[in-house]
């Protein structure tokens, strides 16, 4: 197979639902099966990437914050970047810019760009295949 | 063969709507479509031996290939002993494997 | 490549965007070229059947301006071509029925789905 890119559409913001991780697993184990990676990030969504996501201590847990190490999914996208790099994939990510502006989450980290429905469309369009993930 | 592959993350317990994507499923097989459902989330709570439902010994009888997410049943503490017949449980991957295979891949 | 959009949550964000997110995203994509067919599902179908504009919601002394229009936007993809259908059990099982859709949304029953969802490239469920 020549075309071994695959595009996801993503709708759900950070610390809210199961969706997430699921998602984040499943861009994962693309990277994994060799495919190149681009992701139109939808909605709240926009917000996965937001730079400034802080991690916090848990006084329940009796953790401070570098004890506690509390997943931020800023980290887990930085973390498919280097994958992707080490792997020689391209993962390619844009925020619905919109969207983005009505969250107030513009600060994204470095790769994650800002965008339109089209860039869903240019994505899909050359894509061998491509997988939505609606929000519930 | 391209068929298709359902990601199913509703549950039957709680969405209502689970009981028509079955039959859409059935009906698409019953077209002589291949066709899978990989059950991550809490649609796997209804996997286990025991449960009141054999919506998954219907789908198996109408040649569906049921899949479970194998983290959603770690997670959920679910053994693959205890798994109703005919789920087999897997990783992500399936989801990429279909995908490359060209599959139409429709999340629930 | 076709594309079938499956938009099946509906009234989730009339308010607060003024619009329903997967129909504005539907005509904002073919405006781009793409090649979409639209299935309202579920709870949906009753977008099928709506007449009026949203009422204006007041929170506060804030009021809002611009309600959704779901009527305006099913009509702007009606006349971008793009097929627009709607399942008549799921009509059904809420209490409407086929004589209560707007012209040119096409009612189609279980048999005519399975076919819709071979003849696309891929679906997309919303």
């Amino acid at each position: 197979m020549e075309n071994k890119k695959l595009t996801f559409a993503f709708m759900d913001p950070p610390f809210e639902n199961e969706r997430t991780i699921t998602f984040f697993r499943i861009v994962d184990a693309a990277l994994d099966g060799g495919a190149d990676v681009q992701v139109f990030a939808y909605e709240g969504a926009a917000a996965l990437a937001f730079a400034l996501q802080k991690a916090h201590g848990n006084s329940v847990h009796h953790r401070d914050a570098e004890e506690e190490a509390h997943p931020l999914t800023k980290d887990w996208i930085a973390a498919l970047q280097k994958k992707a790099e080490r792997l020689g994939r391209q993962l390619d990510w844009v925020n619905c810019g919109l969207c983005v502006d009505e969250r107030g989450v513009n600060e994204s980290i470095p790769g994650c760009k800002r965008g339109s429905p089209a860039d869903l469309w240019r994505y899909a369009s050359s894509s061998f295949n491509t997988l939505v993930i609606g929000t519930r | 063969m391209k068929g298709y592959l359902f990601i199913q993350s509703q549950d039957q317990f709680y969405d209502a709507r689970t009981s028509a994507q079955y039959k859409l499923v059935v009906s698409l097989a019953e077209a002589k479509e291949s066709v899978s459902i990989l059950l991550v989330q809490n649609a796997v709570l209804a996997t286990r031996k025991g449960v009141e439902s054999n919506i998954y010994a219907d789908l198996n009888q109408h040649n569906i290939q049921v899949y479970a997410d194998e983290l959603s049943l770690k997670q959920r503490e679910i053994s693959p002993e205890e798994l109703s017949d005919g789920i087999k449980p897997v990783k992500i991957d399936v989801v990429i494997d279909a995908m490359l295979n060209g599959d139409k891949v429709v999340w629930w | 490549m076709k594309i079938l959009q499956i938009v099946e949550q509906a009234f989730r964000t009339l308010v607060e965007e003024q619009d329903d997110t997967i129909l504005w995203l539907t005509q904002s994509m073919a405006g781009a070229g793409a090649n979409l067919e639209v299935l309202l599902s579920g709870n949906a179908v009753y977008y099928a059947v709506m007449k009026n504009r949203q009422p204006a919601v007041k929170i506060g002394d804030w009021v809002q301006q611009e309600p959704a229009d779901i009527p305006s936007d099913l009509g702007r993809i009606l006349e971008q071509d793009i097929p627009v259908y709607v399942l008549k059990h799921e009509l059904e099982e809420r209490g409407l029925n086929v004589d209560m859709l707007r012209p040119s949304i096409k009612p189609i029953d279980r048999t005519q789905l399975v076919s819709l969802y071979k003849q696309v490239d891929q679906v997309w469920q919303w």
